[in-house]
């Protein structure tokens, strides 16, 4: 996190981190099933989004899903039901096997036509008092390729920490008040 | 020009002509705004773009051969068609045009002497050479004279002839060359406009200083453009439609259905671009992407979030419907409820909540309230087809709804609905009013000359853009959820208003339903002008094109 915004909130500015909020904005931009992982839809749904490649069993191994194979076809065969756990580890290893799968199409989608343009909404400063409040407007920063690359990777490693260093990297672009900018209350783009 | 590669003689000597007489790039100006033509539409006739032509009428640039001869023909007849007040073209045409002073020989001798700091000089108080009214500024020549020839109203040098004046206005040279013709050239044009402005105020030191009227020209000048600018731009954005029509069309090669089908498709980001046009050079900026409370997140994306739209579903609960009825229902339809909708107050920036319950005109956005019970029989309730009680999160446009039944002007409801919470902006009413005014305009032309595709377009770009504001998938360029429904809201809130009408006028208000649908019995016509545009109804129509009507039960029983 750069420069002398360390405590947010100390004047009750409220917002997140610009990292946070980059990582929020590339995670709304992925869709993917919409049944609940409860319903015999969604279960279905699932071992069938994660039971079509390879990389759909290495997910339900990371998932923390060890059932047998025989346990497995029974499910597939709608004969059993996987118990309650095991619908939230399949929908997690669901998400996780969707967001892979999608990465590549998200980078496409952020890197062509040489970027995106990202609106930056400041710190919410209802709440500070006068004297502390700072004059933030609204700003807008086109974000180079190279960059959505390692956000993209970054957000599918879960990396907050890479997110944050690019975020830090990325607004002194905006002039010498980027400091203002470290935090955010919402970022936003059209891709 | 495209067939013939070779010109013929005839066609040479013609152009030879033509360009031997060819007007000034003012008079070009002139003969086409006289003739109310744009320079889309010369530019088109010649084949070229629109900003050569300007560049013609500017003087930056000559007409070149392939387009001249076009263009000179044009001009020619239109010379015919307009000749030039005073001068005829040819005499315009002369390359070094008369200076405007000597239009008004009169005063030729007399100019406002400057000062080294740009000031006219001053001295004793004399009478003006011009009016005879005393005044401290000095000519040239010694005499008194009011600065810049600028004498007060009472009474005012004599008018100089409209011809000098339009070219003086729309000289090439902009607002610089009008400060200085303002302070510094004897009689033109701006004289008899800039009379009632120093009348008013009596001191002339202030009023009429040089200084302050060249401050008043430029100031006038600018706002001349801006409106003349803001006119022009409506006019390209206009453009933007058409090409959008003719391109898909092309493409289509004529087939209707096919050029339709594929502006539908494109509706979304043509109509974004259309929104971006509009918001040029406008007062606010707004954000695209505000972080939103949670009351306007979906809880699930396919679920609905937790506002209230106040969408009507309401039947009359005395009357049924009965082959054998007594009264005689038409169902009525609204024409373009969203597009008219679009204007509304909208929130400009960021939400903010706030929990004093105050009403403040000057924001927007939703509030979380307690309506005041309805007992209208005949009346549905504003508030829509809702059973469930107690508090509801509804939009600025039906609390605006709500707080104007419980005024002085409609007393339908006992007391004012009580908020609780706000999540409100500052508010303009005139957010999407650009884009409304411009797709109303394109809809109203392609009512007016049939042409079904492009009403089909512009249908598909607003009823897209109020489904998509939200967090749609299908256009990421904008996410204010809380704009999609004030904006729907606002359109069930005048369907309300309608249905109020006809029953002040004493129809029977049978049902209202949906966006649009307004169902009544009794004599509507003289109520509702009948039609298609924005403030008209027409006759709802079935899938085979028959107007719907049917028959109602009177509320007594009688069958």
């Amino acid at each position: 996190m750069a420069g002398r915004w360390m405590e947010l909130g100390r004047y009750n500015a409220d917002g997140i981190g610009g990292g946070d909020a980059l990582g929020l904005g590339i995670e709304r931009m992925v869709t993917g099933l919409q049944s609940s992982p409860h319903s015999e839809r969604g279960i279905a749904a699932r071992l069938r989004y994660l039971t079509a490649s390879e990389a759909g069993y290495t997910a339900m191994e990371r998932a923390g899903i060890s059932v047998t194979a025989r346990t497995l076809y029974a499910w597939l065969a709608e004969e059993r039901s996987p118990n309650p756990a095991n619908r939230l580890k399949l929908d997690v290893a669901y998400w996780d096997l969707r967001r892979r799968n999608v990465a590549a199409d998200l980078k496409r989608r952020l890197m062509s036509r040489g970027g995106t343009r990202v609106e930056i909404n400041p710190v919410d400063q209802t709440r500070v008092e006068g004297r502390h409040q700072r004059d933030l407007a609204t700003r807008r920063l086109s974000v180079r390729p190279r960059v959505w690359d390692a956000a993209v990777d970054a957000w599918l490693a879960d990396d907050a920490e890479a997110l944050d260093r690019i975020w830090d990297d990325l607004i002194p672009d905006l002039g010498s008040d980027y400091d203002a900018y470290s935090n955010v209350s919402s970022i936003g783009w059209a891709a | 020009m495209a067939g013939d590669k070779s010109p013929s003689v005839e066609s040479l000597l013609e152009e030879a002509r033509l360009a031997a007489a060819m007007p000034s790039p003012e008079e070009r100006l002139r003969l086409r705004t006289a003739a109310k033509l744009s320079r889309t539409q010369v530019a088109q006739a010649c084949g070229v773009g629109r900003q050569t032509v300007a560049n013609w009428e500017a003087g930056s640039a000559e007409p070149a051969p392939p387009a001249r001869l076009m263009y000179l023909r044009l001009l020619e007849g239109l010379a015919q068609l307009h000749p030039a007040p005073v001068e005829t073209p040819e005499a315009a045409a002369a390359p070094v045009p008369m200076p405007p002073a000597a239009a008004v020989p009169h005063f030729a001798e007399a100019y406002s002497a400057f000062g080294p700091d740009g000031l006219v000089v001053q001295g004793e108080t004399a009478p003006c050479l011009r009016c005879g009214a005393p005044t401290p500024y000095k000519a040239t020549d010694g005499r008194s004279l009011h600065p810049g020839g600028f004498c007060p109203a009472p009474t005012a040098a004599p008018t100089p002839t409209a011809a000098t004046s339009r070219t003086a206005a729309t000289s090439p040279t902009a607002a610089m060359s009008m400060a200085v013709a303002a302070a510094a050239a004897p009689p033109a044009a701006p004289a008899p406009e800039t009379a009632p402005v120093s009348s008013p105020a009596p001191e002339p030191g202030e009023g009429t200083s040089p200084a302050a009227l060249a401050v008043q020209h430029a100031q006038r000048h600018q706002s001349q453009r801006r409106a003349r600018s803001a006119a022009r731009a409506q006019a390209d954005t206009e453009q933007l439609i058409v090409r959008a029509v003719r391109t898909e069309l092309d493409e289509a090669e004529g087939d209707a259905d096919a050029a339709t089908a594929a502006l539908i498709k494109r509706a979304i980001p043509d109509v974004m671009a259309l929104f971006d046009e509009t918001r040029a050079n406008a007062r606010y900026d707004y954000t695209a992407y505000p972080a939103l409370p949670d009351i306007l997140h979906k809880p699930k994306k396919g679920d609905p979030d937790l506002i209230w739209e106040a969408r009507p579903n309401w039947r009359h609960p005395d009357y049924r419907r009965h082959p054998d009825g007594a009264l005689h229902v038409t169902a009525l339809d609204v024409n373009a409820a969203y597009l008219s909708a679009m204007k509304t107050w909208l929130p400009i920036g960021k939400l903010e909540h706030s929990t004093d319950g105050v009403h403040d005109r000057k924001r927007a956005g939703v509030h979380l309230i307690t309506p005041p019970a309805w007992e209208h029989r005949d009346l549905p309730n504003p508030l829509g087809d809702r059973d469930e009680p107690g508090p509801l999160w509804v939009t600025e446009s039906t609390l605006r709804l709500l707080l104007r039944l419980a005024g002085p002007k409609y007393r339908l409801l006992d007391e004012p609905p009580h908020i609780h919470e706000s999540w409100t902006s500052g508010a303009t009413e005139n957010f999407l009013d650009a884009l409304r005014v411009l797709l109303a305009g394109a809809r109203t032309k392609a009512i007016e000359t049939g042409d079904d595709v492009t009403e089909a377009y512009v249908k598909a770009m607003y009823a897209k853009f109020v489904s998509t504001l939200g967090e749609s998938i299908h256009n990421r360029e904008i996410m204010r959820p809380d704009w999609m429904h004030l904006v729907r809201s606002q359109a069930f809130a005048n369907l309300w208003n309608r249905a109020y009408k006809a029953h002040q006028a004493g129809l029977t208000v049978i049902s209202v339903m949906g966006t649009d649908e307004l169902h009544v019995a009794g004599d509507w016509r003289p109520v509702f002008p009948e039609g298609r545009a924005l403030g008209e109804m027409k006759v709802k129509t079935d899938r085979d094109g028959e107007p719907v009507t049917y028959t109602v039960t009177a509320p007594d029983g009688g069958r």
